[in-house]
């Protein structure tokens, strides 16, 4: 009786012990794991930093966060990430880093993660994340390698991504009587007629500095004016008709822009237009907090927002950052918790309500954050047209990325023929990807 | 016998394990460098899964012309700046190695820009370079001269005259050092004998000085053709290729590329560059030393 009875407690209270770890949720197992995550400094991640107390509490899963320049952060994790036992749970990777990664199996394949029932929320709602940042961040392994398709994984959530939108002076719109420009021909009219309208003031602010920076305002025009760097069959087909509508499109905007915009990083495009030395803005959507900042902008109160221009088509820019879970983490399942609770629509939203980029469309028609951030309505809809194959994420980007920027610098500077330099910078990309093996199946 | 042997070899074996630390230290990076180099080396692999491409990186570096380009601004870049620094910062020493009231101070605030870090450099005159905001454009409109577009249209100009400020009072200082520690008696004689000061500079304080001046030079030809913080920080390498000298080439081949193979092939290159000018600048000066002693002993066997 006595055996029977200790028995019967010893049943009971193991039943009650799983019921009670039941109750406490996904969470428990990992309370007390502290995180080592990897985040560059950047706005969107500033934000985050203000919602991960909140994690913790919740979770008890505590995290230390690694904050590097983001120029820095890609060196370091390439560091760490060939290690056999690496120092973060999770990392914020730039957008064409994840090519790397993938190639080189640094990156968890997270079908794994959303297939346990005990780690997978199943009020996720994968759908309601921004279509263009997931094939863009995300996604590897499908069509071109980089984008989705039917032998494609997904090894990474868009978090801190950014899309492209044209910021534009009202009052001086105003004052003219101007359209906001919704077509490329339209924009660029009005890029060389503002410096007539307005001595001193500039068309369109734009990137142009040589390298990067020249590369990404060439890529900007070429996707909405019906290009691509590469064809289905990986030939460079960058010096077509609409290669060089692109390059002449960014020389318009160069040459009619404020004084030295040969030489705008992105900073100093940004800072041209805040300083009302530009009547337009064309570039990422990270800008608005700071040109709305009136400590910061001559203009605060003056911006308006419009979407990226149409050309043949309408296609904003995606790029940014995503979060990824490294191969070599310690705390997987714990990491993936932390990068789903980030980019849960609760996640998503509290990250934008402190001044983050959205991943999601729920958070994009949240009604709080339009009315904190006027923008976010435009912004969100700029997003529909996010085009996640406007630049080719593949490991041999870094070198074709710095031809082009160097090269659309040499057009904008030194005169160079605008066809001359691209047929210039197809001929070297076509020799380099015959390196890499492209061609040999044909 | 054994203990002669024992003695001599004794100072070797008590040498050896710093010998052997400071040969490691020193030799095994550029060793690793050097193996590097024949290897197609991403940064994603330990050298050790590297596939050998024997000179394939070299022969690839030959055959590009970004590459031969950006050789070329180094080449411009290192010997226009080192030629100004030199001239300036002998002049400069010349003109200050007097004793003047409050020259103490002038010689201290003359050495500044060299200790400001390279980043900082780079940055203060990029906004001295805008086009808008920029010193020297609104010196310009100042005295009713059109503005000059300093980073786009005169790029390498723009870097070099940064150089020249930052690294000028480097000659300056050891040029002055030099001109300190020469023997008076020399400077006393020539004086006594009628030379005018121009030719006391000449004839007397420059010879003199040549075995420092040399070393000077020698260490800021090899500063100048590694050069990257400043370039970095003011113009990108840009516009197009007008400013990547060689260690930004480098760094953006490394860095940008993920080509590390390649990146270390061209380091190599630099380095016999370098050693090349190195070893031919002490050739020199001992062909010169040689001659002297030759024209003293023939002066000698003359009287």
């Amino acid at each position: 009786m006595l055996t029977t009875l200790r028995n019967s407690t010893i049943i009971a209270t193991l039943a009650l012990g799983t019921a009670a770890l039941a109750q406490d949720g996904p969470y428990a197992p990992y309370a007390g794991t502290t995180l080592v995550v990897n985040f560059p400094s950047h706005p969107h991640y500033n934000a985050v930093m203000e919602v991960l107390p909140e994690f913790t509490a919740q979770t008890g899963i505590n995290v230390e966060v690694d904050m590097l320049p983001y120029l820095d952060m890609r060196e370091r994790q390439t560091l760490e990430l060939t290690l056999n036992e690496g120092a973060y749970d999770l990392i914020a990777y730039v957008v064409f880093s994840k090519a790397d990664y993938v190639y080189a199996d640094q990156l968890e394949n997270l079908a794994k993660y959303f297939m346990n029932p005990r780690l997978a929320d199943p009020n996720f709602d994968a759908k309601d994340i921004i279509d263009g940042y997931l094939q863009n961040i995300g996604v590897a392994g499908g069509e071109k390698g980089y984008l989705p398709g039917p032998t494609g994984s997904l090894f990474g959530l868009p978090f801190g991504s950014e899309t492209s939108v044209l910021f534009y002076r009202s009052d001086i719109f105003e004052k003219h009587g101007l359209s906001v420009p919704d077509t490329y021909d339209e924009l660029l009219e009005l890029a060389c007629s503002i410096p007539e309208l307005e001595p001193g003031m500039g068309g369109v602010a734009s990137r142009a500095a040589s390298g990067h920076q020249a590369a990404h305002a060439f890529l900007l025009h070429l996707a909405p004016l019906g290009g691509r760097v590469f064809d289905d069959a990986w030939q460079p087909r960058i010096n077509d008709a609409q290669g060089v509508a692109a390059a002449e499109a960014l020389k318009r905007i160069v040459d009619c822009g404020p004084e030295g915009s040969s030489a705008f990083g992105p900073a100093e495009a940004a800072n041209a237009f805040s300083q009302g030395q530009a009547a337009m803005f064309l570039d990422t959507i990270a800008y608005a907090p700071n040109l709305e900042d009136s400590s910061r902008s001559a203009v605060a109160g003056n911006v308006g927002y419009a979407m990226h221009p149409m050309g043949v088509t309408r296609a904003s820019q995606t790029g940014g950052f995503g979060l990824g879970i490294p191969a070599n983490a310690e705390n997987k399942e714990a990491a993936f918790l932390l990068m789903q609770w980030l980019t849960s629509k609760e996640g998503d939203l509290a990250v934008a309500m402190a001044g983050g980029n959205p991943s999601r469309f729920s958070t994009y028609a949240n009604e709080e954050l339009n009315a904190q951030y006027p923008w976010s309505a435009t912004f969100g809809a700029a997003l529909e047209y996010a085009d996640p194959d406007w630049r080719p994420i593949i490991p041999a980007w870094g070198r074709i990325n710095a031809d082009i920027g160097t090269t659309l610098s040499q057009v904008l500077t030194q005169g160079v023929d605008i066809q001359e330099a691209l047929d210039g910078i197809a001929a070297r990309t076509q020799t380099l990807m015959e390196e890499q093996g492209y061609y040999i199946w044909d | 016998m054994n203990r002669f042997s024992a003695n001599r070899l004794t100072p070797y074996l008590f040498m050896a394990p710093a010998a052997l630390v400071m040969l490691l230290a020193l030799f095994y990076p550029i060793a690793y460098m050097i193996w590097g180099s024949f290897r197609s080396w991403d940064p994603s692999q330990s050298i050790t899964e590297t596939d050998f491409v024997g000179l394939a990186n070299y022969m690839k570096l030959l055959a590009d012309p970004a590459f031969h380009e950006s050789f070329w601004v180094t080449l411009v870049f290192a010997f226009s700046v080192v030629s100004v620094e030199m001239v300036l910062g002998v002049g400069l020493a010349l003109l200050l190695d007097r004793k003047i009231r409050g020259m103490s101070l002038l010689r201290t605030l003359f050495i500044l820009p060299m200790m400001i870090a390279p980043v900082v450099v780079g940055l203060v005159w990029r906004y001295m370079f805008h086009q808008t905001y920029g010193t020297f454009n609104r010196m310009l409109d100042a005295v009713g001269l059109p503005r000059v577009d300093w980073l786009g249209q005169n790029p390498l100009l723009s870097v070099i005259i940064a150089d020249i400020w930052q690294w000028t009072p480097f000659i300056f200082i050891l040029s002055l050092a030099a001109l300190q520690s020469l023997p008076r008696s020399a400077l006393e004689a020539a004086r006594i004998d009628g030379a005018t000061p121009l030719q006391q500079i000449w004839h007397v304080k420059l010879p003199l000085m040549a075995p420092v001046l040399i070393v000077t030079l020698l260490l800021r030809l090899i500063d100048a053709f590694k050069v990257l913080e400043v370039i970095l920080v003011l113009t990108g390498g840009g516009p197009g290729l007008q400013t990547e000298i060689l260690a930004l080439r480098i760094a953006r081949t490394a860095r940008e590329f993920r080509e590390l193979g390649e990146a270390a092939a061209m380091s190599n290159m630099l380095l016999m560059l370098l050693m090349v000018l190195t070893l031919g600048m002490f050739a020199f000066t001992r062909w010169q030393e040689a001659r002297a002693r030759r024209l003293r002993f023939t002066n000698q066997e003359e009287s």
